[in-house]
């Protein structure tokens, strides 16, 4: 029994799971700020990143030096290899968050429309949900759950289809068009953030199965979202 | 911009393209050199390896890994006939060389391991010249003919030419443990087999050594095929297209034997075994 190699993923894993925990809060912040328009919180999320960053880097680090001295195969190595993605996905994630908290700061002082900061709110509490599933069925190895992702994904991704009908509804008021536009990569950044827990749910099933696959293939024509979705009609 | 690079359409893998992709084994579709089916040995009447089946292929490298007790070097032994030589053993099941059973009545042993050649873990060159030492197995057989170009051209594969050409007359015991190795390979490959049985052919050996000898694995497999056992899996990992795990099990009696328990292509091995006791095993999770 390689008893320090075992050790050594543990911790390895522990630290994944503290980072995701770190993301989490950032999602939160960034939720709040938005919702709230609050600057200071923004600020607050945007500093908070380098703490995700540094974990991000003990991790890969902490992943170099095990494979350099290690060599894991197998159940092991897949283990290692889903660590290496999805200590990538959680820090894209803690960017996107950033990038929410500094189009709240951008957005502060113009004009808006409630009803869609509120749909916002709902955005962002299922991106943070999403995650949350994403790390527990990583950390318990559960397949099921992790494909369970996909669904919840289309909720993000139909909020996100619906945000941007709004933004085009907003009507002719120049504030309003210049908040509209943040609002639409603010809804972006949101459903990435789901897409990125989606990504976590395949490398779980990577680890779980030992075949990677995408649980959903954007490339093809049937998983293109229907046409009354869409935002431009077809010619 | 010159025109023919705007007429150069854009050209991406067709999915036949990316199927077709060499994924660095290609194991079932190589010619078969050994059958082996149901293999036992036992020594004295107990079994130290029961019940192995498997296909070695041509110009592949073939590991056996396992723990010590697994009956590797046991099974090994048997592609050329050398477990004859031990009294108590007894050989049952088939080995079929080429679609001749090796075991056959009318099947001369000496024959067998001309063209099955045997490489062991300590280095044992005999204590006489280098070239008498590669020379040895062809004079015993009566290869006399051009006995110079062949043994040139022996350690010319063994990749030992140009480290001993000049001293061909000295002694090969002042040679270093990772030269004699090389030189017990050269005098397996002077009398030409087709096939060459390496039981830890680098554990006695220092890294650099063992690099030498894996990297000549690579080229040798080119022109013979190749069984070794070995301990060390990631030597296994570096060198195998097929990797065959054996384990201990425990008889009726509680008489401990080897089986083999997956015989796959080696990145299968190690990167998605089906069995749970492979998977324990190359992950050091074994014991």
């Amino acid at each position: 029994m390689r008893r320090s190699f075992q050790e050594e993923l543990q911790q390895l894993e522990a630290t994944l799971l503290e980072e995701g925990e770190l993301v989490l809060r950032a999602i939160r912040g960034a939720t709040k700020a938005l919702a709230e328009s609050d600057a200071d919180l923004a600020d607050e999320v945007i500093a908070f990143d380098d703490d995700v960053d540094r974990q991000f880097v003990a991790i890969e680090s902490g992943i170099e030096s095990l494979l350099a001295r290690q060599t894991p195969v197998a159940i092991d190595l897949r283990l290692v290899l889903a660590m290496l993605h999805i200590n990538l996905h959680l820090e894209r994630m803690a960017d996107y968050c950033v990038t929410v908290a500094k189009l709240v700061k951008l957005a502060s002082g113009l004009s808006y429309e409630p009803k869609l900061l509120d749909a916002f709110e709902e955005m962002g509490e299922r991106a943070e949900e999403m995650l949350r599933v994403a790390l527990n069925s990583f950390s318990a190895r559960n397949l099921a759950r992790a494909e369970s992702l996909v669904e919840l994904d289309e909720l993000i991704d139909g909020a996100n289809r619906r945000a941007s009908e709004q933004v085009l509804a907003l009507g002719g008021d120049l504030q309003l068009r210049e908040w509209g536009l943040r609002m639409l990569m603010v809804s972006r950044c949101l459903e990435r953030i789901g897409d990125h827990a989606v990504d976590i749910g395949e490398q779980t099933a990577y680890l779980v199965t030992a075949e990677f696959r995408e649980f959903t293939d954007a490339s093809r024509a049937e998983n293109v979202a229907p046409e009354s979705e869409q935002l431009e009609s077809p010619p | 911009m010159s025109s023919d690079t705007e007429a150069t359409p854009v050209r991406l893998a067709s999915p036949s393209t990316l199927d077709q992709r060499d994924t660095g084994a290609g194991a079932p579709f190589r010619e078969s050199v050994f059958d082996v089916s149901d293999a036992t040995v036992t020594y004295d009447g107990a079994p130290a390896v029961q019940g192995v089946s498997l296909e070695i292929h041509r110009n592949q490298i073939t590991a056996i890994i396992g723990p010590s007790g697994c009956g590797k070097s046991t099974f090994i032994r048997c592609f050329n006939r050398l477990n004859d030589l031990i009294p108590s053993a007894r050989v049952l099941g088939r080995f079929m060389y080429h679609g001749e059973d090796l075991y056959g009545a009318g099947v001369d042993p000496v024959e067998v391991r001309k063209r099955v050649g045997m490489v062991f873990q300590k280095p044992n060159p005999f204590p006489k010249s280098i070239y008498d030492n590669v020379a040895f197995g062809a004079r015993v057989l009566g290869m006399k003919e051009n006995l110079d170009a062949r043994v040139e051209r022996a350690l010319e594969q063994a990749a030992l030419w140009d480290e001993v050409k000049d001293r061909l007359k000295k002694g090969a015991l002042s040679l270093s443990g990772g030269q004699q190795q090389r030189l017990c390979i050269a005098r397996a490959l002077a009398t030409e087999p087709e096939v060459i049985l390496m039981d830890e052919p680098a554990s006695a050996l220092d890294p650099i050594a063992t690099t030498r000898i894996e990297d000549l694995m690579h080229e040798l497999k080119r022109e013979y095929t190749i069984l070794i056992v070995t301990h060390n899996m990631q030597q296994a990992a570096r060198v195998a297209d097929m990797t065959a795990f054996f384990s201990v099990e425990r008889g009726a009696e509680g008489q401990r034997h080897g089986i083999l328990v997956e015989y796959d292509r080696t990145d299968k091995i190690f990167t998605q075994p089906t069995d749970k006791r492979t998977e324990d095993y190359v992950t050091g999770r074994f014991g």
